[in-house]
């Protein structure tokens, strides 16, 4: 068992060794293309902690990416890009603190409407600031460079990995699981329920909202209402149950799936991507619904019987 | 000395009483037996002292310290474990999984998801159960299910422990083995047990004391003879004499 942690952990390392070469042996294009996949891996990573662990489906985690975006437009120019990337962060995980203490009292299909519902209320008080402020979308001057914006990236995803892997195996994680099976025979047997699901919530929120500072940066322009996008959100969901949201392999699965798809076929056939995607989430809910990595495991523990 | 005190605890439900100025104690090592027809409010009175309810009125003493009004969780890290009438097993995971989680929290509290494991396995040795340990939960049998929801239980390292019908359903042979794996339980883990059960022989010769609820309330208690020789529980489970 040790020994394939060991080997999970150098095939790991060697992963992040080799993206990070990316800059120096792909074009800009393509190295954009490797940026925002290590986007998707970050947030659907971080959104497995509180949504794949515990059940509770979060629909509106955009509203971190756009609040760490957000913090990025106020304190450019003001502080410099390698604070304002945490702090993005830890502005996004008191938010999650602020609407996890009331809204994870519900259960079930409230929850996942209480989510969304604060997230586009979220979205539309920045676009009221910003109409009073006068600002009608902002240009971001001076921003670092691709390859710069990229190794952050990299790092952030590396982290999420990291963190939904650990939590996966440890005592919390253990804890959680148990929630999402039956949480009153779970608070029965000591585990102390509220506090574990605001707290996974909460760590949930960090890097999304890390994440939203590098993209905004990346676009070079700043408009509440795209990274506010419930696009983003529903995006996040989608990788999360095609890959699998048991344990951090899933969502690396589901985003690397999904942007290789997207990249196949949005240049040419827009309309074929988005029928192929509702066909294919049918299909997994159906068919999978522990997702590929689900359905890897489920094979292999058959072949090990 | 008195391991948990009830006084007067009532629970409504909108107009519906369930519990009626119940008051009742259990001393430490002692197996207290309670039994009343269905709707008696037997269940009801685990989760008040569980915390899955909360009382409407009286005040619940654990240890000397009040306990009503607190999460199930910290109740349950003081000492109290509960079985669920209806097993309410993880079913996704496995076998030892649910009883490791067990470990993990509860007043014992084991750090190390190893160590907890370890722990769950010889539980598991205990209820007779060690041979299911890797398949899932929900693949028990009813009897497993009921063996699974005492040694999940019985991981959180409980001074007070309820049992809610662990009995019901078992063949008299398998009453008989279950019997004696509870005794062997309360010796080893140093136990006090408070058994809701239907199988009146069985708690007859568990319990030194029983306690009979009707309508929510408290119509007798004392040794096992001497309740089943009760007029009113005699009335109450075959109903009044015809006038």
């Amino acid at each position: 068992m040790t020994r394939r942690r060991l080997a999970a952990a150098t095939a790991f390392l060697a992963v992040v060794a080799l993206a990070a070469l990316a800059p120096f042996l792909l074009g800009p294009y393509l190295v954009g293309v490797a940026l925002d996949l290590l986007m998707w891996i970050a947030l659907a990573e971080s959104w497995i902690l509180l949504s794949g662990m515990t059940g509770y489906i979060s629909l509106g985690h955009a509203v971190f990416f756009g609040t760490g975006g957000y913090v990025m437009v106020l304190a450019w120019g003001v502080l410099p890009f390698w604070l304002v990337v945490p702090l993005g962060g830890l502005v996004a995980g008191l938010l999650a603190l602020a609407i996890g203490y009331p809204c994870l009292r519900v259960r079930g299909p409230y929850f996942v409407i209480l989510t969304f519902g604060v997230a586009e209320f979220a979205k539309f008080v920045v676009v009221a600031i910003e109409a009073g402020l006068g600002k009608a979308g902002r240009l971001m001057f001076g921003a670092p460079s691709l390859d710069e914006l990229y190794f952050v990236m990299l790092a952030l995803a590396a982290a999420a990995f990291v963190i939904a892997d650990c939590v996966r195996r440890s005592r919390f994680g253990a804890g959680l699981r148990a929630i999402r099976e039956d949480e009153d025979a779970a608070e029965t047997i000591g585990v102390p329920t509220t506090r574990f699901k605001i707290l996974a919530y909460t760590l949930s929120a960090i890097i999304p909202g890390m994440v939203g500072t590098v993209m905004v940066l990346r676009s070079t322009y700043f408009e509440p209402l795209q990274v506010f996008d419930p696009l983003i959100s529903f995006t996040i969901v989608t990788m999360a149950i095609i890959g699998g949201s048991d344990g951090a392999p899933g969502p690396l699965m589901g985003a690397v799936f999904l942007v290789s798809l997207s990249e196949l076929l949005w240049a040419n056939l827009p309309e074929v991507y988005m029928i192929l995607l509702g066909a294919l989430l049918v299909g997994f809910v159906l068919g999978a619904p522990d997702g590929i990595h689900g359905w890897i495991r489920a094979r292999l523990a058959r072949r090990g019987a | 000395m008195n391991l948990l005190e009830l006084d007067a605890i009532e629970k409504r439900f909108g107009g519906v009483v369930a519990v009626q100025a119940l008051s009742f104690a259990v001393a430490t090592g002692e197996i207290v037996g309670i039994m009343g027809v269905n709707g008696a409010g037997k269940t009801t009175v685990f989760s008040l002292v569980a915390g899955n309810q909360r009382p409407s009125a009286g005040a619940i003493h654990f240890d000397g310290r009040r306990i009503d009004g607190l999460r199930p969780d910290a109740i349950n890290r003081r000492g109290i474990a509960r079985t669920f009438q209806i097993v309410r097993p993880f079913s996704g995971m496995s076998v030892v999984e649910n009883v490791a989680i067990g470990a993990m929290y509860g007043a014992g509290r084991e750090r190390s998801p190893s160590a907890a494991t370890a722990r769950a396995r010889a539980i598991l040795d205990e209820v007779g159960l060690a041979d299911r340990a890797g398949d899932r939960a929900g693949a028990l049998t009813l009897a497993g299910r009921k063996r699974l929801e005492i040694a999940r239980a019985l991981a959180t390292a409980p001074r007070l422990l309820m049992l809610d019908e662990v009995l019901a359903g078992l063949t008299p042979v398998e009453v008989d083995e279950a019997l004696a794996m509870l005794l062997a339980l309360k010796r080893r883990h140093g136990l006090t047990l408070l058994v809701i059960e239907h199988v009146m022989r069985a708690l007859m010769r568990l319990c030194e004391r029983i306690i009979v609820l009707h309508h929510g309330e408290k119509i007798a208690e004392g040794a096992p003879d001497a309740v089943a020789a009760d007029r009113r529980v005699i009335d109450a489970y075959l109903g009044e004499p015809a006038p």
